[in-house]
């Protein structure tokens, strides 16, 4: 029972930072009908910079906030001078280049900083407090679950109760009719990239620390299981993207415990088949009508 | 006010092989409601597209207000217009009031447009949960929050029924905007418009009053033959 408790929690730490990373490819789908692929890579990019900044100042906390802020302007940089150009008439094409991107920031990557895995500390410990001889939360675990909440608290907001927000989801619905009421519709969209790409910054340097550091692929595993939790929570939903990411990160973490660690992978995958083949749209997207 | 209006001069619009618009000029000075009727396909919503700026003419310019106009979609309501679309054209995934309220208008603009449409009533639903009808008032009054001056309205009496296309007239008569409608219901056009340009297969044909259009052969002939 102790065990299961532990993993439990363990799987919910694990799950945010995946909900964090499934609502970041959420946001760029919600707006340009993109799967990011390379949304792992840009991740990584932006948490070399946070922690060379965190290494040459002293302060963690400043190269986190950096990384962030890399973060928004990598993706407002990637939508203006790369995707903005791309022929959206086939879903792949976009897809292509983001998997095209991906070669690229690695391959830069691994220029700039080399191929090694470079350790990458975590600023708060990662003892678990015990209540009742149990194991549950680490500092840090309480850190990754306020940073996530917090920035799930701040997109509602900005959703539903800001002109901003109104108007990047009018965009995202249907741009022609959004133009017509003068709605900036290009600059909703490098507002959607920034956003999913500082929110996807925000996950990687939550979850590198956890890893085995950083290293120019670090966070393609991590990629996958986030993408499974998008697509099991719906890429349309971002509260699916949220639920999608916690049941991963608490399937992955019964796996690793009861099966072992080397069959975590397979099962996310195996996971991401299933919910493809027998609820393409996700867990909790409405069921459609029949129309023929 | 400004006298000058909105003018088009000798606008010509190709798509590859097919001649949509051939020369095509019209002035709607402020104030007025000005018709533009035709058959299927006789280029009255690419004329809206030009002046939208959805579409570029091949030839030709406008003006507003004497000075030169080319408008990007977005930049429309910057100019004071605003257009509604063929069909309800509403986000379905957001309630009535967002819908009014999306681009710069403020939630009490908002209101007061769903209060002259008869539809503030249903600001917190969903516009799919709307009758077809109401739909349409929703299109509308998302276009009058914007306070145009001109308002261009693409078939807005489509799928209407008499009570409705009569409310719809007193609106039209009602408003202080310049009115540009798109329209196929003779009845409506004929009763509202000050002035009706005739469209034919993209070429002009007749520009005039109503009882000159009604009375033009060429008109009869092309158009109103049919329902004649």
């Amino acid at each position: 029972m102790d065990r299961f408790v532990f993993l439990t929690f363990d799987g919910l730490s694990r799950g945010a930072v995946y909900a964090a990373f499934a609502l970041a490819l959420v946001l760029i789908w919600r707006a340009a009908r993109i799967v990011n692929f390379a949304q792992g890579a840009m991740a990584v990019a932006t948490a070399y910079v946070g922690y060379s900044v965190a290494d040459a100042t002293g302060s963690y906390w400043l190269g986190f906030l950096v990384a962030v802020v890399a973060g928004l302007l990598l993706g407002a940089g990637v939508e203006r001078v790369v995707m903005r150009f791309v022929d959206h008439s086939s879903p792949l094409n976009g897809v292509v280049v983001a998997l095209g991107l991906v070669l690229i920031i690695q391959g830069v990557l691994g220029m700039i900083y080399g191929n090694e895995f470079r350790p990458a500390e975590a600023p708060l410990s990662r003892d678990a407090f015990e209540i009742g001889g149990i194991a549950l939360l680490s500092r840090y675990d309480l850190f990754v679950f306020g940073a996530v909440g917090a920035v799930v608290v701040l997109l509602t907001l900005l959703f539903t109760r800001t002109p901003t927000g109104l108007r990047m989801r009018a965009a995202a619905f249907a741009p022609d009719v959004s133009r017509l009421l003068g709605v900036p519709v290009g600059g909703m969209l490098t507002l959607g990239w920034a956003l999913a790409a500082g929110v996807g910054s925000l996950a990687g340097m939550l979850v590198i620390p956890t890893e085995l550091g950083l290293h120019p692929t670090a966070m393609d595993i991590v990629f996958i299981s986030a993408f499974t939790a998008a697509v099991l929570g719906g890429l349309d939903s971002p509260i699916g993207a949220v639920l999608g990411g916690l049941l991963v990160g608490l399937l992955l973490s019964y796996i690793s415990g009861y099966l072992g660690a080397t069959v975590a992978p397979m099962a996310v995958l195996a996971l991401l088949v299933i919910v493809l083949l027998s609820r393409p749209d996700g867990l909790f997207a409405r069921s459609k009508a029949r129309t023929a | 006010m400004s006298t000058e209006g909105l003018s088009l001069h000798h606008i010509t619009v190709r798509f590859g092989g097919l001649l949509a618009l051939d020369d095509v000029s019209l002035r709607v000075p402020p104030g007025r409601v000005v018709g533009i009727i035709g058959p299927n396909g006789a280029g009255k919503t690419t004329l809206f597209n030009v002046i939208s700026g959805f579409v570029a003419p091949e030839k030709g310019s406008m003006t507003l207000d004497g000075k030169p106009f080319r408008a990007r979609p977005h930049q429309l309501t910057g100019h004071g217009i605003a257009r509604t679309l063929q069909g309800v054209g509403q986000f379905d995934g957001m309630t009535v009031l967002d819908n009014v309220q999306v681009g710069p208008r403020s939630e009490a603009e908002a209101w007061a447009a769903l209060e002259r449409c008869g539809v503030a009533e249903h600001a917190r639903n969903f516009p799919k949960a709307l009758p077809y009808a109401k739909r349409k008032r929703v299109e509308l009054a998302r276009a009058l929050a914007a306070r145009p001056r001109i308002l261009m309205l693409d078939e807005p009496a489509g799928g209407l029924d008499t009570d409705e296309i009569r409310w719809l007239a007193d609106l039209i008569r009602e408003t202080e905007c310049t009115v540009l409608l798109v329209e196929h219901h003779m009845e409506l056009v004929m009763s509202v418009c000050d002035e009706i340009l005739v469209l034919d297969f993209g070429k002009p044909i007749a520009l005039g009053t109503p009882g000159e259009i009604r009375s033009n052969e060429k008109v009869a002939e092309a158009y109103l033959g049919a329902a004649a």
